[in-house]
C-alpha cells in the first residue's frame, strides 16, 4: 500500500510507516545501532524531514558523523544546513544528574516548530537511552507513553533505541508496552515485533476493513437488487402499458363492434316484424285465392295488410337514415398523417396479437384536409381492421402498408395495403354494396359506409387491384373541401 | 299447402281445437292469424298475455302460438302461469334473432315447439300439427286419469286398501294376514276391485294404480 501519508523508515524490515509511528529497537552492539540508524536518517534527509539523533555513550558525535558522511551522499551539506542535528542524549534529557522530562518535551516542541516553520515535511528523531539511570526508569516509561499518545497526530517519527545487554526482562516488557512495535536484531536480521496493542489495532483495522468490505458487498448487492427490482418494475410497467394499449385498442374495437351489433339487432328486429306480417299475409292470400271459389274478400284484406306492413318496413329504414342524418356535420383541419398514427395506435393491440408487420410511408409536409376527424378515422380504422382480418388466415408474412402521398397539387391519397387473402375478382364489383360481406359475422355495412363518408368529403374510396397477394384500398381527398357540403353518410 | 285437417282427435268426433295466437305486434299477429285462418284452422288472436288469461280458457283445446318477447307479461311469464294453473295447452314459441337467452329459458321450462321470425308457412303448419297432437295426447291421458279416478273413488275403503296392496305386489295370503282376515275374503274384495276398475288383468290394475299414483 503506497500512500502519501506513509514515510519510508529506510529499515527494510519495517518498511513504510505512517506519521506518528513510535517504535524502538534493541541493539546488541553499536554497529547494530548504526546499521539501523543510518538508513533511517538517510530516508529522512531524502524526504525533506528534519532529523534529530540523540546519541548516547559510548557513541560520540564524531563517530556518528563519520559513519553518516560515508554512508549518505551530501551529508556534510545537510549537516551544514542543520537538516540533521546530532545531540547528546544525556544533555538532551538531563539537567545536571536529574531526568528533566519537561525540558525534553519543551525541546521536542521547539524542534517540531522548527521543522514546521522551516519548510520540512516533518520531524524524524532517534534517541538512545543508554545513559538512562535505573532510578528514572519508571518516570521515563510514563514519558514514553505520553510520547506515544502525543506523537500519534503529529508529522513525526520516533525511533527509540535501547541497549539490549543492559536491559532486564521487565524493562524490555515496559519498552514493548510503551511503543507501537519493536525492532530486534536476531540472527543478524532485523525483525519486527509487534506489540499486542498494535496487533489488536491491526486486527481491529482488518476487522473494520472486512466489515467495511462486507458492508460494501452487502450494499452492492442491495444496490444490485434494487437495480434488478427497478428493472423488473420498468419491465412490469412496460408490460402494463402494453396491456393498456391493447385493451384500449380492444375497447375501441369492441365499442365499434358493439355499436354496430346493437344497431344491427335493432334493425333486424324492427324490420323482421313487418316482414313476418308480409310473408304470412302473402301466404294466406295465396290460400284464399286458390280456394274454390277463391275468397277474394279475405285475399284483399291480406294484400292491404301486406301494403301496410311494407310501408312500416320503409318507415323503419327511413328512421335509420334520419337518425344518421342527425349527426351534425363537423368540419375541421385534419392532418391525415397524425390521424393515421392515432388510428394505428387503436389497432396496435390487434396488430401485435396477429403478428402484423407495419410499414408506413407518410409524405412529409402533407397539407391538411377539411373534414370530420371522427368519420375519417372511422374509415381508416375500418380499412385497417379489414386488412388485419384478411391476413388472419394466411400463414406467410403479414404485412400492413400505409402510405400517404400527394398525387396531384390538390389532393391527398391514403392507401392501405395488406398481404392477406385478397379479393375474389367476381365479388370485387359488389365490395361497396350495402349488406355485401365476405365475413361470417359481417354486417356488410363497413365499406359501404366508408365510401359514403369519403364521398361526402368530396373524395373517392376505391379498391385498387394490385399485383401480388393481398388487397389495396385507397382514398383520395381534396386539399380544399367545400365548406357548405353536409355529411350525409346514408344518402351520399 | 294445408288443405284439410290431418290427424283426427284421439277420442274422435268434432273437436273444439283452437289456435290461440298471442303477439303484441300487429303485423305479426294479423299476418299469422290470417295464415292460420287460411289453413282452415280456428284461430283466436290476443294482443297480450294478460288479455289471453282474461279469457279464462281452462278447458280450452288446441295450442298456443306465443311471442317470447312482449312488453308486460312476456311469453316465459305466461308459460310459467299456465304450468302453475295446470292449463295443458302446448305452446309454440315465436322467437326472433335477439331472443336466444329467452329461448333457452323457454326450452328449460319444457317448451318443445319453436318458430323463428319471419315465419315460414311450412314451419308454421308443421309446428301447429305437432303441437295439436301433443295437446291431444295430454288431453287423452288426462281424461283417462279422470275416468280412473272416478272408478277409484267408487271403491269401498276396504277395496281401496286391497287394491293398493295388490298393486304393490302382495300375495292374497299376505294381504289377508295384514288386514287380519281370511284369504278367501281377500279374493272376494279383489274380484270386486277388478270389476269396478274395469281392469281385465292384474297387469292392467297395476298400471291403473300407477297412473292414479296410489301404490
Amino acid at each position: 500500500m503506497k500512500d502519501e501519508q506513509l514515510r519510508q523508515t529506510g529499515i527494510g524490515a519495517v518498511g513504510d510507516v505512517p506519521w506518528g509511528t513510535h517504535f524502538f529497537l534493541f541493539h546488541e552492539t553499536n554497529q547494530d545501532l548504526i546499521d539501523a540508524c543510518i538508513p533511517y536518517f538517510q530516508a529522512g534527509l531524502e524526504t525533506q524531514e528534519l532529523c534529530i539523533w540523540a546519541i548516547a555513550d559510548p557513541l560520540t558525535e564524531e563517530e556518528v558523523r563519520y559513519c553518516l558522511k560515508h554512508a549518505i551522499p551530501g551529508f556534510e551539506d545537510h549537516f551544514e544546513k542543520r537538516n540533521i542535528e546530532i545531540v547528546r542524549g544525556r544533555e538532551w534529557y538531563m539537567t545536571g544528574d536529574d531526568l528533566d522530562l519537561e525540558k525534553v518535551t519543551r525541546g521536542w516542541k521547539q524542534k517540531m516548530d522548527r521543522a514546521l516553520n522551516g519548510g520540512y515535511a516533518g520531524l524524524r528523531l532517534s534517541a538512545d537511552t543508554a545513559w538512562l539511570d535505573k532510578r528514572d526508569w519508571k518516570a521515563f516509561c510514563e514519558y514514553e507513553k505520553e510520547v506515544n499518545d502525543s506523537i500519534v497526530d503529529a508529522p513525526m517519527l520516533a525511533l527509540c533505541t535501547y541497549p539490549l545487554p543492559g536491559s532486564a526482562a521487565a524493562e524490555i516488557l515496559d519498552v514493548t508496552r510503551t511503543h507501537q512495535f519493536a525492532l530486534a536484531r536476531r540472527n543478524k536480521q532485523w525483525e519486527v515485533v509487534e506489540t499486542s496493542e498494535l496487533k489488536q489495532a491491526k486486527a481491529e483495522i482488518l476487522r473494520l476493513n472486512n466489515n467495511l468490505e462486507r458492508r460494501v458487498m452487502e450494499r452492492t448487492s442491495e444496490l444490485m437488487a434494487a437495480n434488478e427490482e427497478l428493472r423488473r418494475q420498468m419491465e412490469e410497467r412496460q408490460r402494463a402499458e402494453e396491456a393498456l394499449r391493447t385493451s384500449q385498442a380492444e375497447l375501441a374495437h369492441v365499442t365499434r363492434v358493439t355499436a354496430m351489433g346493437e344497431l344491427a339487432a335493432s334493425i333486424v328486429h324492427e324490420v323482421t316484424q313487418p316482414l313476418t306480417g308480409i310473408v304470412t299475409n302473402g301466404n294466406a292470400c295465396l290460400h284464399w285465392l286458390a280456394g274454390a271459389p277463391p275468397n277474394v274478400e279475405k285475399a284483399r284484406g291480406a294484400v292491404e295488410r301486406i301494403i301496410r306492413d311494407s310501408n312500416r318496413a320503409s318507415e323503419v329504414i327511413h328512421d335509420i337514415r334520419s337518425l344518421v342524418k342527425k349527426t351534425p356535420p363537423h368540419r375541421e383541419d385534419v392532418d391525415l398523417n397524425d390521424l393515421i398514427y392515432r388510428t394505428l395506435a387503436l389497432a396496435n393491440g390487434e396488430m401485435t396479437r396477429d403478428q402484423v408487420e407495419l410499414q408506413t410511408e407518410l409524405a412529409v409536409g402533407l397539407p391538411s384536409v377539411l373534414g370530420d376527424r371522427v368519420q375519417l378515422q372511422q374509415v381508416l380504422l375500418n380499412l385497417i381492421m379489414n386488412a388485419i382480418e384478411s391476413m388472419r388466415s394466411i400463414s406467410g408474412r403479414r404485412l400492413l402498408m400505409i402510405r400517404s402521398e400527394m398525387r396531384g397539387p390538390e389532393s391527398v391519397t391514403v392507401s392501405v395495403r395488406d398481404s392477406g387473402v385478397g379479393i375474389d375478382p367476381q365479388k370485387a364489383a359488389h365490395l361497396f354494396d350495402a349488406f355485401f360481406t365476405s365475413k361470417p359475422q359481417g354486417m356488410g355495412m363497413g365499406l359501404s359506409i366508408c365510401r359514403n363518408i369519403i364521398s361526402a368529403h368530396g373524395g373517392q374510396l376505391s379498391n385498387v387491384t394490385s399485383a401480388g397477394p393481398g388487397a389495396t384500398f385507397e382514398f383520395t381527398l381534396p386539399v380544399q373541401v367545400v365548406k357548405s357540403e353536409n355529411v350525409d353518410v346514408a344518402t351520399a | 299447402m294445408w288443405r284439410q285437417r290431418d290427424a283426427p282427435a284421439t277420442h274422435g268426433g268434432p273437436t273444439n281445437e283452437t289456435i290461440f295466437l298471442i303477439d303484441d305486434d300487429i303485423s305479426v299477429r294479423e299476418g299469422l292469424a290470417a295464415l292460420i285462418e287460411s289453413m282452415d284452422l280456428p284461430v283466436r288472436a290476443f294482443g297480450s298475455a294478460t288479455e289471453f288469461l282474461g279469457a279464462a280458457l281452462m278447458e280450452a283445446e288446441g295450442c298456443i302460438v306465443l311471442d317470447v318477447d312482449m312488453p308486460g307479461m312476456n311469453g316465459l311469464d305466461l308459460q310459467r302461469e299456465m304450468n302453475a294453473a295446470g292449463i295443458p295447452l302446448p305452446i309454440i314459441f315465436l322467437t326472433g334473432h335477439g331472443d336466444i337467452p329467452m329461448t333457452v329459458q323457454a326450452l328449460k321450462a319444457g317448451a318443445v315447439h319453436f318458430l323463428t321470425k319471419p315465419v315460414q308457412e311450412d314451419d308454421l303448419s308443421a309446428a301447429i300439427r305437432q303441437a295439436l297432437e301433443t295437446g291431444r295426447q295430454v288431453r287423452s291421458e288426462r281424461a283417462e286419469v279422470r275416468t280412473l279416478r272416478q272408478r277409484f273413488d267408487s271403491l269401498a275403503p276396504r277395496e281401496r286398501q286391497v287394491m293398493r296392496l295388490v298393486a304393490s305386489g302382495r300375495l292374497n295370503k299376505q294381504i289377508a294376514y295384514e288386514l287380519g282376515t281370511s284369504e278367501r275374503t281377500i279374493k272376494l274384495y279383489r274380484g270386486q276391485v277388478m270389476r269396478k276398475m274395469c281392469a281385465d288383468s292384474l297387469a292392467d290394475l297395476v298400471k291403473q294404480a300407477q297412473k292414479l299414483n296410489v301404490t
